[in-house]
């Protein structure tokens, strides 16, 4: 993946440099939003990761002019503001996902690989496909190997946002954000044991196990 | 040329033009006074003049100039205020009670009026001359007949009625001006001070407020708004200072901590004792509690300088405990405790979802967290008599001993027994800020009572005012 990374903190700018580019992507790093612009527009990148709060031009304006000019890459806003209010304002001047600072590097590498592979699925989809896991969208019916699975409609939704991005990490965070819409940490693990029950469904009864525990990260769905 | 500062001020040019309003009205009504009094006078005299010429023409046409001598004589003893005066045609005196009066030699037929002076022996024996009006007539046989009437004390009335007419004319401007100069300093006076308020604060000090007089005024009112806004400024500047500090406070020992098991960790791999990877863990789950602490006390604080929790909408509280319950019920089914959500339909509350959210998110991390397996907890929404809106949460736990009920809401407060048990103390304050911000209130009590083997259990209520 090629991913610009717009941050005028040098050294969090340089550690998510090193941090992607060993996750296997191609990192271009700047420094101001001016300068983001112009490389952004100039580049192809699957994922901008750009900082609310820069010198020249901020984070919010950088992004607000590059969707005026067409360009529709997805963007993932790093901020120190992290009220519910400062996500809107973000996601309305065209970011496609917030993420607060300071944030687990895990959470952030999670993040852009959604946020790229969010693209390359861009056309509607009606039937999700995951290994011998099939999810019916319309019908809202699971099946694995042909046999049909009961799910709870939390469920049901947890694992389609699993499916559709199926071989990445996804955190806990994420989860609670994508699925239940809380922006805020539990301090207890409700999520694992969701998990936990959306896998005993899935998983109970077939060779192999779909739905993996990433250390220190979150779950992945295993293609 | 500059005025002084008194005459510019917009009150002071108020006070000028009701100061003309005022006079013009003066005007109309003290001529008006004039008419009715001084003219009547001069009317009226001149009607009882015209009478009594009527009724002598009418004496002298019957029985000729000696009848209207006679009667003139007659009325003159009977204290008629009226001057007589009878010329034969070339104008020499036949009869009168004036000497001799100037009165023309006119052929004229007509009634005229005349002014003459009539000299009058005053009793020292000096002559005066004295204002008379009168009425001067030629009768049909060419005699002249004058009849009169000494006004010299009815224009002196009248004169003296103009005089206090101007007199009052110019009172009226002169206390205008000075009322006018008046209530512009008084105003000046007043503004005046609530500018310096104004300045103070601009030049920086907060603490500047305005006095008051106790007049009770509109000036007093504005003294008592601004003075009022101040001190709620100087609130809220207060508690964000107090904020930063208590963030400065909070943070201070757990990042100490961390640095403290950083030093021990690098001291032990130094010495070749500890393994760095199993340091390094350990230093990322202090660091990730440390930031935890950190958002939790930012939240907290933020929502108590706020005062008011942003983005209040009205929705439906069981919708939201539901979404809540339906997050934390496979967890307790995990831990094996009971779970029960029992909610009212129909209600409505006006908040902020999110935070409520998290307070209700809260509530069930405690109450998983303290009781033991085998234990219940609920989750209940009800409207209250009052019309209030309560969530709880109840559980059979240890429960938090009566003394200490009041304490556990404050920040970073850990009860004995729950030491072993992961958190930092910021659950239930909270929870407590998020009910003040929505001007509602945190109850603990004592939960269902000794259930088996179990505690006394604790009852956590969110209590929402009622909307509307």
């Amino acid at each position: 993946m090629r991913i610009l990374i717009v941050e005028d903190d040098a050294e969090a700018g340089a550690a998510m440099v090193r941090g992607l580019s060993e996750a296997g992507n191609t990192v271009t790093h700047v420094a101001d939003g001016a300068e983001g612009l112009k490389t952004a527009e100039a580049g192809e990148f699957d994922v901008l990761v750009v900082d609310r709060m820069m010198p020249k031009l901020d984070g919010l304006s950088m992004v607000e002019a590059l969707r005026r000019h067409g360009d529709q890459t997805p963007v993932l806003f790093l901020s120190a503001l992290g009220e519910i209010e400062d996500r809107v304002t973000g996601l309305k001047a065209g970011g496609d996902d917030y993420l607060v600072k300071p944030y687990a590097f895990a959470e952030l590498i999670a993040r852009v690989e959604a946020l790229a592979r969010r693209r390359e699925t861009g056309s509607v989809q009606t039937t999700l496909r995951v290994g011998d896991l099939e999810m019916d969208l319309i019908a809202r019916a699971v099946r694995r190997d042909g046999k049909e699975i009961d799910l709870q409609p939390r469920e049901f939704q947890l694992l389609e946002f699993l499916m559709r991005h199926a071989g990445q990490s996804v955190t806990r965070t994420m989860l609670l954000e994508k699925v239940w819409e809380y922006h805020f940490d539990p301090q207890t693990n409700v999520i694992d044991v969701h998990i936990s029950r959306l896998r005993s469904k899935i998983d109970k009864g077939f060779d192999r196990a779909m739905l993996q525990t990433v250390r220190g990260a979150g779950y992945r769905l295993e293609v | 040329m500059r005025l002084p500062a008194i005459f510019r001020t917009n009150t002071f040019r108020l006070t000028l033009l009701f100061l003309a309003l005022f006079a013009a009205a003066a005007a109309a009504f003290l001529g008006y006074i004039y008419l009715m009094t001084a003219g009547e006078i001069s009317r009226l005299a001149d009607a009882s003049i015209a009478k009594e010429i009527q009724t002598l023409d009418a004496v002298y046409a019957k029985g000729g100039v000696p009848a209207l001598r006679a009667t003139m004589i007659e009325r003159t003893a009977i204290d008629q205020p009226y001057i007589y005066l009878l010329l034969d045609e070339s104008g020499r005196r036949i009869w009168g009670t004036v000497p001799d009066v100037p009165v023309g030699q006119s052929d004229e037929r007509n009634i005229v009026w005349t002014h003459f002076k009539m000299a009058e022996a005053a009793p020292d024996g000096s002559r005066q001359s004295r204002l008379a009006r009168g009425e001067r007539q030629r009768l049909s046989g060419g005699e002249i007949l004058f009849v009169g009437e000494d006004i010299g004390e009815t224009e002196s009335y009248v004169a003296k009625i103009v005089r206090a007419l101007w007199g009052a004319g110019v009172l009226v401007v002169v206390l205008g001006l000075a009322g006018g100069i008046l209530v512009s300093r008084n105003v000046s006076r007043s503004i005046s001070g609530l500018n310096a308020v104004v300045g103070a604060v601009q030049g920086g000090d907060l603490r500047a407020r305005a006095g008051l007089r106790g007049a009770g005024d509109e000036f007093e009112e504005l003294a008592i708004g601004l003075n009022d806004m101040l001190d709620r400024l100087e609130r809220s500047i207060g508690s964000l200072r107090h904020a930063g500090d208590a963030i400065a406070h909070d943070l201070r020992s757990p990042l100490t901590r961390l640095r403290t098991r950083l030093e021990v960790a690098m001291l032990e791999v130094e010495a070749g004792k500890s393994d760095p990877k199993a340091a390094l863990a350990q230093a990322l789950e202090d660091a990730e509690g440390v930031l935890r602490t950190f958002t939790a006390v930012l939240s907290i604080s933020r929502l108590q300088a706020a005062g008011s929790a942003p983005d209040q909408r009205p929705f439906d509280p069981s919708q939201l405990a539901a979404d809540v319950a339906e997050l934390y019920e496979p967890l307790c089914e995990d831990q094996g405790l009971d779970f029960k959500a029992e909610m009212s339909p129909g209600l409505t509350v006006k908040g902020n979802r999110e935070f409520l959210a998290q307070a209700l998110a809260n509530l069930l991390d405690n109450a998983v967290k303290y009781t033991p397996t085998g234990g219940a907890v609920m989750l209940r929404v009800r409207r209250r008599s009052s019309g209030e809106v309560e969530f709880s949460v109840t559980d059979t736990g240890p429960g938090v001993p009566d003394g200490e009920r009041e304490r556990v809401v404050e920040r970073f407060v850990r009860l004995e027994n729950s030491r072993n048990q992961p958190g930092a103390g910021l659950g239930l304050p909270l929870v407590a800020a998020v009910a003040e911000a929505h001007g509602g209130r945190l109850e603990l009590d004592e939960g269902p009572g000794k259930v088996g083997e179990m505690g006394p259990g604790l009852r956590v209520a969110l209590i929402l005012p009622r909307v509307g």
